[in-house]
């Protein structure tokens, strides 16, 4: 248990609590035939955040400091994962699925491991250029195919 | 019409040609979730919602929701099924309710009774799904007897029972699970009010209007951030595979095992009940359990045999168990059905007393496909244990991409929109920093999916009283529901005080 993480998440589930509750006074506090407005629930749940994220910055301080374990973690995979994740996302919609999804596996397979490159290929392919057909022709669902400029 | 026509009915909607392999489709892929270790039944069940919704988008709705939540169920017993066999081949668990199969179940295999240890936890999974389901068949019509007399107040309480359930369970520290439960039913007051039609918290941005998509909370928060967790913390040390030898267990084994099954089968699905607990816990009871009664305990944690049999049969016979809640009262008592209810919801049916009046289909569709489903597993499991031991062997490097990618397509196919797919993604990151540092993430799902309806049921108790909150501790029922609400959440905190070990629940 990362004890610094505990102190910096109390904060923030405290800040959201407030900013909740300062959030549901905007709200009107009566509706339509009932004494019981919208801003009730929101405001008092706010109030049970604040209060738990007290209770819970009390108990990391509490704790024994305890180190956080050294682990050895993967963060350069990690990173360019989450990164092409992040401009596969953003670029779905303009380039389209068939491109960006071919891409953004083959860049990921090779980032975990790299070899096989004809394996990784044919895979990356195969999925984008499956799921594609099966979704658009055989379920008529929607998905924005290729490029905007390219039909 | 009684119960048994309506099961016949139910057997007529499941025998149909496309819920036979929904069914299928949902007990194979729920095999192979519960096979690999990484992904869960949760993440699975999670990231299967979009895919079975874009599939059964062309029924008519009655019919698609029986037939994905068919699928899904499938995957969540499937799982059970599943995550013996790496138990015991190689002595990874594939999911946490067949964490202490590992214990007998590996011993067997490295003394070369791999064949037995699998096909008795193939058999006492099938007996414990047949029998809650036969409990379950009993139950289901006099408990929406009892709950359709409950009055909103009394729906407040249970619900809130329901939460502090799985977050009194879920974790090392309650104020965590707590803290997790608060924001999933803070996320779930985003957007339009529907009492009063007021927009909350969207600071007047369209996308938020309609309300935080529990789908895309879901799926990033379990499946993306397992996955994210793999990636970064990659080991390599793949354990070897024990061989499978001969696959019937002698006379002897079965003699030793039919005990365990029977007395796991009981304890399963009374556990499976209870809201919180679920398969993880009522694996590990029945291990106990059966340590304690054995004539031998010294034999425990060397190959015994009931140590495999009746934890098998416990975690397959608590999943069933747990949809009783989830389908009688509406109250999801764990993460993999508060989903499953999420999934019911996005096809508007509304789990609950109801569901078996107003949507007989998708209610007793759902039990008699369940029992075709446990068939399937228990054929698919005995023969094909060794096929599916092959699935352990798929490279990481495929698998983890594709996860990816099939929750973004997932979530793209019914979401259609980019700040879904920024969400899930945040959602996945997120996911991975919160269960790494102990906050468990069912309670939020949890809290997510009933978070609009307590409020709800809150407000209409509260219009009827006027205002007077008094009402939810005057009426004997809704007050009882609270009292056990607040002894759920004391009891484990005096007891840790004590300095007594408290079980947690791993799987949520």
């Amino acid at each position: 248990m990362d004890v610094k993480f505990d102190r910096f998440a109390s904060a923030a589930f405290l800040a959201v609590g407030v900013l909740f509750m300062i959030g549901s006074r905007k709200l009107a506090s009566s509706s339509y035939g009932s004494s019981v407005g919208p801003d009730i629930f929101p405001f008092v749940l706010g109030l049970v955040l604040s209060l738990l994220s007290i209770r819970l910055f009390y108990e990391a301080f509490r704790g024994k400091g305890q180190e956080s374990r050294k682990e050895k973690l993967q963060y350069k995979p990690f990173i360019i994962i989450l990164l092409s994740t992040l401009i596969y996302i953003l670029t779905l919609e303009t380039i389209g699925y068939v491109i960006t999804t071919f891409l953004f596996l083959l860049v990921c397979f090779q980032t975990m491991e790299r070899n096989k490159w004809v394996t990784s290929l044919i895979i990356s392919a195969g999925f984008s250029g499956i799921i594609y057909y099966l979704f658009v022709n055989v379920l008529k669902g929607t998905l924005p195919g290729w490029p905007i400029w390219f039909s | 019409m009684g119960t048994f026509d309506y099961l016949m009915h139910g057997f007529e909607t499941a025998l149909t040609w496309y819920n036979i392999l929904f069914a299928f489709v949902g007990v194979l892929i729920g095999t192979a979730v519960g096979v690999l270790p990484g992904i869960g039944p949760m993440s699975g069940v999670a990231l299967l919602i979009p895919v079975t919704a874009s599939i059964t988008g062309g029924l008519p709705p009655e019919q698609a929701a029986t037939s994905a939540i068919i699928l899904l169920a499938g995957v969540y017993y499937g799982a059970m099924y599943g995550g013996s066999t790496t138990s015991i081949l190689l002595n990874t668990p594939g999911e946490s309710s067949s964490v202490v199969t590992t214990l007998d179940g590996y011993q067997m295999a490295k003394k070369g009774r791999a064949g037995s240890a699998l096909s008795i936890s193939a058999i006492g999974s099938f007996v414990g799904g047949i029998v809650t389901l036969i409990a379950m068949i009993a139950l289901a019509q006099p408990l929406s007897t009892i709950a359709i007399k409950f009055g909103p107040a009394e729906y407040f309480s249970l619900m809130l029972l329901g939460l502090a359930a799985v977050s009194g369970l879920a974790g090392k520290s309650v104020t965590k699970a707590l803290i997790m439960t608060v924001c999933g039913l803070l996320i779930g007051t985003i957007g339009i009010d529907n009492v009063s039609g007021i927009a909350r918290f969207t600071f007047d941005i369209p996308w938020l209007y309609q309300g935080v998509e529990f789908l895309t909370i879901a799926v990033g928060l379990f499946a993306l951030g397992e996955v994210f967790k793999t990636i970064l913390e990659k080991d390599e040390d793949d354990g070897e595979i024990a061989k499978i030898n001969n696959l019937l267990p002698s006379k002897e084994e079965f003699k030793e095992s039919a005990g365990p099954i029977a007395r796991g089968s009981l304890l399963g699905f009374f556990v499976g009940i209870l809201p919180g607990a679920g398969a993880t816990l009522a694996s590990f009871f029945s291990y106990l359990m059966e340590k304690r009664i054995s004539k031998k305990p010294g034999r425990f944690g060397t190959g015994a045999i009931a140590g495999v049999a009746g934890p098998e049969t416990a975690n397959n016979a608590a999943s069933g168990g747990a949809m009783i809640p989830l389908l009688t009262l509406g109250i999801p008592g764990s993460g993999t059905t508060a989903i499953l209810m999420g999934a019911l919801m996005m096809y508007n049916v509304q789990p609950g007393p109801l569901l078996f009046e107003d949507h007989p289909q998708v209610a007793w569709g759902l039990i008699a496909s369940m029992f075709i489903g446990n068939l399937m597993l228990l054929i698919l499991n005995l023969p094909l244990v060794k096929v599916f031991a092959k699935i352990i062997e798929t490279p990481k490097k495929y698998l983890i991409p594709i996860i990816i990618a099939i929750s973004i397509f997932g979530v793209y196919a019914v979401q259609v929109s980019t700040y879904d797919l920024l969400l899930l993604l945040g959602c996945g990151v997120l996911g991975y920093f919160l269960s790494k540092n102990d906050y468990p993430i069912a309670p939020l799902v949890l809290g997510l999916v009933l978070g609009p309806m307590i409020e709800n049921n809150m407000r209409r108790a509260l219009t009827i009283s006027d205002g007077d909150y008094s009402l939810f501790f005057t009426r004997p029922l809704s007050l009882s529901f609270l009292i056990v609400t607040a002894l759920w959440l004391l009891i484990p905190v005096l007891l840790k005080k004590r300095g007594k070990d408290v079980v947690i629940n791993i799987e949520g």
